[in-house]
C-alpha cells in the first residue's frame, strides 16, 4: 500500500494544479507562454468577465520574462556544472591521491546538502556584492562587441542579476551531475582504459577517448537531471536574482526573475485579488513549471538507464 | 481622480452606514466604550504590511506585558498577504496600508478594513555626495519608474533642484516584488500626478506591471526596500515612514515631495497633518479611502490610514476576544495610540472621529 | 574503443610535446574543478560562522523570537518537530514503499514486472519542484480543507518532497542485500516475510538510515513550501495539528537577512548557524553509518 504513495500523491498534485489552473488555462491561452507582460489589473477597479471566469479589469498574464529567465539561468548553471563535474568526477574515480579524494567527496555531499536558503544568503551578500565590485567590471569591459560576447558587456549591475544566479545554480546541481558521472564513470571497465594506458596513452587521452565516450550518453543524462534541478530552484534564485516578473536581462548581468521565483514571491498576496484570477494564473505557472521539468527529467532517465542504472537515490547525494 | 473613484466607492458603501448614523444621532448618541476587554487565553496571529510590522513589534510587548495570556506572532509579509491570509482566513489580523479591494469585499461580506494610525511614505534615495532633500514630483517619479529618466543629473529633476549639483549617476528604480501597501499608495500617486502617462498604461495596485528601467530591482518588504537601497548606490525606493531611522542611518535620504498645490514639501508632522486633516471629512465610516495627493496647502502628498483587516465572523470566540482586546488597545490614545509608541515610527495618532469608527468596527468582531 | 580521430603529427603519430601539454592541462583542470567544488563550499561556511559567532548569544538557544528580534528556540523546537513529523510519516511509507519496490514486485505472468508504473511515480515525484508541491499543499490543505498553516500540512508536503528518496534508498540497500542471505533463509524454511524482517531488512538498515538521515537534512532545509504550509509562529509549538502555525528555522534566514536591524541580521546568521549544524550533524552521522556497516560487512567477509 505504502508504494502507493508516491503515485497517488503524484495524481493529486496533478489533479489539484489542473483544476485551479484550468480557468487560467482558458482565459490567458497562448500569450501566457509567449506574452512579456505580468499585469495583475486592478484589483480596485470593475471585474471583468471572459468565457465565464471573472478576473480584474486590465489584467493579462505573459510568463515570458520568468520563462525565459528560468532558461537563461539554468543554461549558465548547465554550461558551469557540467565540466567542473566531469572534472570532479575524473578527480574521484582516477586521479587524486586518496586523503584528497576524500575531500572533494565530502565537500560534494555538503554542497547536496547545505539548504539552498543559506547558498542564497550568500550569494546576496557574499558572492554577489565581490563579483559585481571586482569582476563584472573587468569582464564587461573586456568582451568585444560582436554578436554573443555583446551580451557580456554594458552594464554590470550591484551583484543581484542573471550571471550570479546562474553561477550559483550551478554550485547547487554540482553535487547531482558529479555525482551520477562519477558513478558512470565507476561502471566504466578497467580492461579498456587499461589497455588504453599499456599502449602508452596519457590520463587525458584515456579520459578522452575510452571513459567519456563509453558513459557520453550518461553524461548527457546526469546534465539534463540537474537541468531538471535547475529550473525548479526556488529560493535561493528568489534572493539573488532581483525578483522581476516583467523583464528579462538585458546583458548577462542583467536583473530578472525566474517562473519558480515568481511562484513563492507572489502567491501569498495572490488572494487579495476577489476574483482568484491571481492565483489560478500562479497555478497555471506552476503547470508549466511541473510540465517543463518533468519531460526534462523523464528524458534525463531514459538516457542514463540506457547507459546503466544509477546507484545513488535519483537526483540526491552520493 | 484616484481620490475622486475611492470617495465615490466609499459613498456607496457607506451610505447605509450613514442612515444608521442619523438614525442615533436622534437617539442622543451614545459614547462608544474604549475600554479594553480582558482577554482569556488565546493566540492571534498577523501577518502583512511592513510598513506596520516595525509597529506591532512595539505594541505587541507592551499589550503582552499587561495581557500575558494572549500570544501574538507578528510578521511582515507585506500588504498584499495581509489582505489575502485574512480573506482566506488563514491569519487573524492581516495589517495594509490599503484598503480592500471592492472583489474581495463582495466575496467575503464579513471583512472590515479598520484604521489603526495614519502613516506616511518617503521616498529615498541613495546618492553619497547629495545631502540636501531633493525635490521631486510625482511626473519625475512616473518617468524614472517608467525609464524614461535615467539619469539624475537628468533636465527635469535639475530644474526643480536649482542649489543642488547631481551627480551623473544612472538611477536604479527599487520596487516591491511582494503585494504591498506600499506600491499601492505611490502608484495611486503616480497616477493621479501622471493621469494620462502611468495612469493610463500602468495604473495602481498591491502590484502592478513595473515597466522595466535600467538595473530595476524588486526587493521584499520596506526592509528589503531599505537594505537593497543602501546598498546600491543612484537607487531610489519608496519606503514607509516607520522605516526612517533605519534609513537615515544607512546613509540614505528622502525627497520633498509635490503636492497637490505644487508646493514641494517634507513629510514633517505639520505637512502630514495638514493633508490628514483634508481628508478626514471625506473618509467613510469605514475607513475605505486613499489619502493622496489632495489639494491642500503645505500638505504631505503621499501618507495613508494603516489597516487592520479582519474578518468579524470568527470560528474561534477566545480569538474572537483576544483580537477585540488587542485592537481596542492599539487604537486607544492612552495605550496603543500614545506618542510614547507612534512617534518611534513616526506615525500619527487616529483622530477622534476615526477612533469611534474604529471602535465600532472592532465591537462587530465575534 | 574509438582510438582514431586524434590529430597526428607528420610521422603519422600524435606529438609527445603536445600529448605532455594536453595531459598537463587535464590534471591542472580536474584540480581547478577541485578548487571550484571545495572552496565555496568553505567559504559559505566560513561566511556563516564568521557572521553569526561574534554576535553569539547562548540565550538564542532558550528564548522565543519576539517581532524581528529576541532568541530562536521556538524555531529550533518547531524545526525539531516537524523533523520528528517527517520521520513518522515518510519513514512508516517510504521504507515501506521501498521494501515493496524491492521485495515484493515481482515479475508477472507476463514476464513484465510489477510495480514499474509505481517506481516511474517516485522518480517522477522526486522531480517536482518542491515549491508547486508547497503551492499544492497550500491550495488544498491550508485554504480549501481550512486546516491554516499547520503543522499537519507542513509534515505532509515536507514528507511527500522526501518519500521519493527514502524508497529508493531503501530499494537500492535492499538490492544490494547479498541474494545469498536469502536463500539462506528460504533453505531454513522462513517464509518471505520472516525472512524479510528478520534477515533482509535487517542488513539493509544502514542504508535506509542513510537515506532517512538525508530526508531529515533535505526537511530541515526547505524553505518555500514551509512558507505556505507552516506558516511562522513565535511561540513554543503547541500540541495541535490544526490552526496552529509554527516556527522553522529556515524563516528567519530568509525574512530577516534584508531586514534592516543589526537585531535581525544576527537572528538570520544566528538560525543560518544553526541550520547548517544541523544539517552538517545529519550528514556526519549519515557518513559514519554507512563507514561502520562498511567496516562490519568486511569483518563478516573475512
Amino acid at each position: 500500500m505504502s508504494a502507493f504513495v508516491p503515485f497517488v500523491a503524484l495524481v493529486l498534485t496533478v489533479f489539484v494544479l489542473a483544476f485551479k489552473a484550468w480557468p487560467a488555462i482558458t482565459v490567458n491561452g497562448v500569450h501566457f507562454l509567449v506574452g512579456s507582460s505580468w499585469k495583475p489589473g486592478n484589483v480596485y477597479g470593475a471585474v471583468s468577465t471572459t468565457g465565464g471566469v471573472a478576473h480584474p479589469f486590465g489584467s493579462s498574464y505573459g510568463a515570458w520574462p520568468a520563462i525565459a529567465g528560468t532558461l537563461e539561468s539554468s543554461a549558465i548553471a548547465i554550461v558551469i556544472a557540467v565540466p567542473v563535474s566531469i572534472g570532479a568526477a575524473f578527480a574521484l574515480t582516477e586521479r587524486l591521491p586518496r586523503w584528497l579524494a576524500e575531500i572533494l567527496r565530502s565537500a560534494i555531499e555538503i554542497l547536496a546538502g547545505v539548504p539552498s536558503v543559506l547558498l542564497g544568503l550568500w550569494g546576496a551578500l557574499t558572492l554577489g556584492p565581490l563579483l559585481a565590485n571586482d569582476v563584472y567590471p573587468i569582464v564587461a569591459n573586456h568582451m568585444p562587441d560582436v554578436p554573443f560576447f555583446s551580451f557580456f558587456r554594458g552594464p554590470t549591475g550591484h551583484g543581484e542579476g542573471l550571471l550570479t544566479s546562474g553561477i550559483v545554480l550551478s554550485l547547487m546541481i554540482i553535487p547531482i551531475v558529479a555525482s551520477t558521472t562519477r558513478n558512470l564513470f565507476a561502471q566504466v571497465p578497467a580492461l579498456p582504459k587499461e589497455g588504453g594506458e599499456a599502449l602508452g596513452m596519457t590520463d587525458w587521452e584515456v579520459g578522452r577517448k575510452i571513459t567519456i565516450p563509453w558513459v557520453r550518453a550518461g553524461i548527457i543524462g546526469a546534465t539534463v537531471l540537474g537541468l531538471g534541478r535547475a529550473l525548479g530552484e526556488t529560493i535561493a534564485v528568489a534572493m539573488i536574482s532581483g525578483s522581476l516578473l516583467n523583464t528579462i536581462a538585458p546583458n548577462i548581468y542583467g536583473t530578472m526573475g525566474t517562473v519558480a521565483a515568481t511562484l513563492v514571491t507572489q502567491l501569498d498576496s495572490a488572494f487579495a485579488d476577489g476574483t482568484g484570477f491571481e492565483v489560478r494564473t500562479l497555478a497555471e505557472l506552476a503547470v508549466v513549471l511541473v510540465i517543463v521539468v518533468l519531460i526534462v527529467n523523464t528524458v534525463a532517465r531514459i538516457i542514463v538507464r540506457r547507459t546503466g542504472h544509477l546507484a545513488a537515490p535519483v537526483g540526491g547525494v552520493i | 481622480m484616484v481620490v475622486a473613484l475611492s470617495a465615490v466607492f466609499a459613498v456607496g458603501l457607506g451610505s447605509s452606514l450613514v442612515a444608521a448614523t442619523a438614525a442615533s444621532a436622534k437617539a442622543k448618541p451614545k459614547a462608544v466604550s474604549t475600554a479594553v476587554e480582558k482577554p482569556g487565553s488565546a493566540t492571534v496571529t498577523e501577518t502583512g504590511s511592513t510598513l506596520l510590522y516595525p509597529l506591532w513589534n512595539i505594541w505587541v510587548p507592551a499589550y503582552t506585558q499587561k495581557y500575558p495570556s494572549v500570544s501574538i506572532t507578528t510578521n511582515g509579509t507585506g500588504s498584499g498577504t495581509g489582505i489575502a491570509d485574512a480573506t482566506n482566513g488563514t491569519i487573524d489580523i492581516g495589517s495594509s496600508d490599503a484598503y480592500l479591494p471592492p472583489s474581495t469585499v463582495q466575496a467575503t461580506p464579513t471583512l472590515e478594513n479598520i484604521p489603526l494610525a495614519i502613516s506616511v511614505q518617503v521616498i529615498a534615495y541613495n546618492l553619497p555626495g547629495v545631502t540636501a532633500h531633493l525635490n521631486l514630483s510625482g511626473k519625475m517619479l512616473s518617468s524614472i519608474y517608467q525609464g524614461k529618466i535615467t539619469m539624475w543629473n537628468d533636465p527635469a529633476i535639475a530644474a526643480a533642484n536649482p542649489n543642488v549639483t547631481l551627480p551623473a549617476t544612472p538611477i536604479v528604480a527599487l520596487h516591491r516584488s511582494d503585494g504591498s501597501g506600499d506600491t499601492f499608495i505611490f502608484s495611486q500617486y503616480l497616477s493621479d500626478s501622471d493621469k494620462n502617462g502611468w495612469g493610463k498604461t500602468v495604473g495602481y495596485g498591491t502590484s502592478v506591471q513595473w515597466p522595466t528601467t535600467p538595473g530595476g530591482l524588486g526587493e521584499n518588504g520596506n526592509g528589503g526596500m531599505v537594505t537593497g537601497c543602501s546598498k546600491t548606490v543612484g537607487c531610489i525606493a519608496y519606503v514607509g515612514i516607520s522605516y526612517l531611522s533605519q534609513l537615515l542611518g544607512d546613509g540614505l535620504f528622502y525627497a520633498a515631495l509635490q503636492n497637490g498645490k505644487g508646493q514641494y514639501e517634507l513629510p514633517t508632522s505639520a505637512a502630514v497633518a495638514a493633508e490628514a486633516k483634508y481628508f478626514l471629512k471625506k473618509t467613510p465610516a469605514d475607513g475605505t479611502i486613499s489619502l493622496i495627493d489632495g489639494p491642500v496647502k503645505g500638505g504631505y502628498p503621499i501618507i495613508n490610514y494603516e489597516y487592520a483587516i479582519v474578518n468579524t465572523q470568527q470560528s474561534n470566540a477566545s480569538t474572537a476576544k483576544a483580537m477585540r482586546s488587542l485592537l481596542e488597545w492599539a487604537v486607544n490614545p492612552k495605550f496603543g495610540n500614545s506618542s510614547q509608541y507612534l512617534s518611534q515610527v513616526s506615525f500619527q495618532p487616529l483622530p477622534t472621529k476615526l477612533l469611534t469608527n474604529s471602535l465600532k468596527q472592532i465591537h462587530k468582531i465575534s | 574503443m574509438v582510438v582514431g580521430g586524434a590529430r597526428v603529427a607528420s610521422d603519422g603519430y600524435p606529438s609527445t610535446h603536445r600529448r605532455r601539454i594536453a595531459d598537463r592541462v587535464f590534471r591542472a583542470f580536474t584540480l581547478l574543478a577541485l578548487l571550484v567544488i571545495v572552496a565555496p563550499v568553505i567559504w559559505v561556511i566560513a561566511g556563516i560562522v564568521a557572521r553569526a559567532v561574534p554576535h553569539w548569544r547562548w540565550s538564542v538557544l532558550t528564548t522565543n523570537t519576539v517581532g524581528a528580534g529576541g532568541g530562536l528556540d521556538n524555531a529550533i523546537l518547531g524545526s525539531l518537530a516537524i523533523m520528528l513529523g517527517v520521520l513518522i510519516v515518510a519513514g512508516i511509507f517510504g521504507v515501506l514503499g521501498g521494501v515493496y519496490l524491492a521485495e515484493l514486485a515481482g515479475f508477472n505472468r507476463n514476464g513484465k514486472q510489477r510495480g514499474a508504473v509505481l517506481r516511474s511515480a517516485t522518480e517522477v515525484l522526486a522531480g517536482v519542484p518542491s515549491i508547486a508541491l508547497g503551492l499544492v499543499g497550500y491550495l488544498a490543505l491550508v485554504v480549501e480543507f481550512h486546516w491554516g498553516f499547520s503543522v499537519l500540512a507542513a509534515v505532509i508536503v515536507l514528507s511527500v518532497i522526501v518519500i521519493p528518496y527514502i524508497a529508493r534508498g531503501t530499494e537500492v540497500a535492499l538490492r544490494q542485500v547479498p541474494t545469498n542471505y536469502r536463500e539462506g533463509a528460504e533453505a531454513l524454511g522462513m517464509s518471505t516475510g520472516y525472512s524479510l524482517r528478520k534477515v533482509v531488512v535487517r542488513s539493509a538498515i544502514p542504508g535506509i538510515a542513510t537515506s532517512l538521515l538525508i530526508a531529515l537534512a533535505i526537511s530541515v532545509g526547505e524553505t518555500a513550501p514551509m512558507l505556505y504550509t507552516a506558516g511562522w509562529f513565535t511561540g513554543t509549538p503547541k500540541a495541535s495539528l490544526f490552526h496552529q502555525p509554527i516556527g522553522y528555522l529556515t524563516y528567519p534566514v530568509w525574512t530577516f537577512w534584508d531586514y534592516p536591524s543589526d537585531q535581525a541580521h544576527y537572528l538570520a546568521f544566528d538560525a543560518a548557524l544553526i541550520l547548517l549544524v544541523m544539517v552538517l550533524v545529519l550528514l556526519v552521522i549519515a557518513r559514519l553509518v554507512v563507514a561502520r556497516s562498511q567496516r562490519f560487512a568486511e569483518n563478516r567477509r573475512n
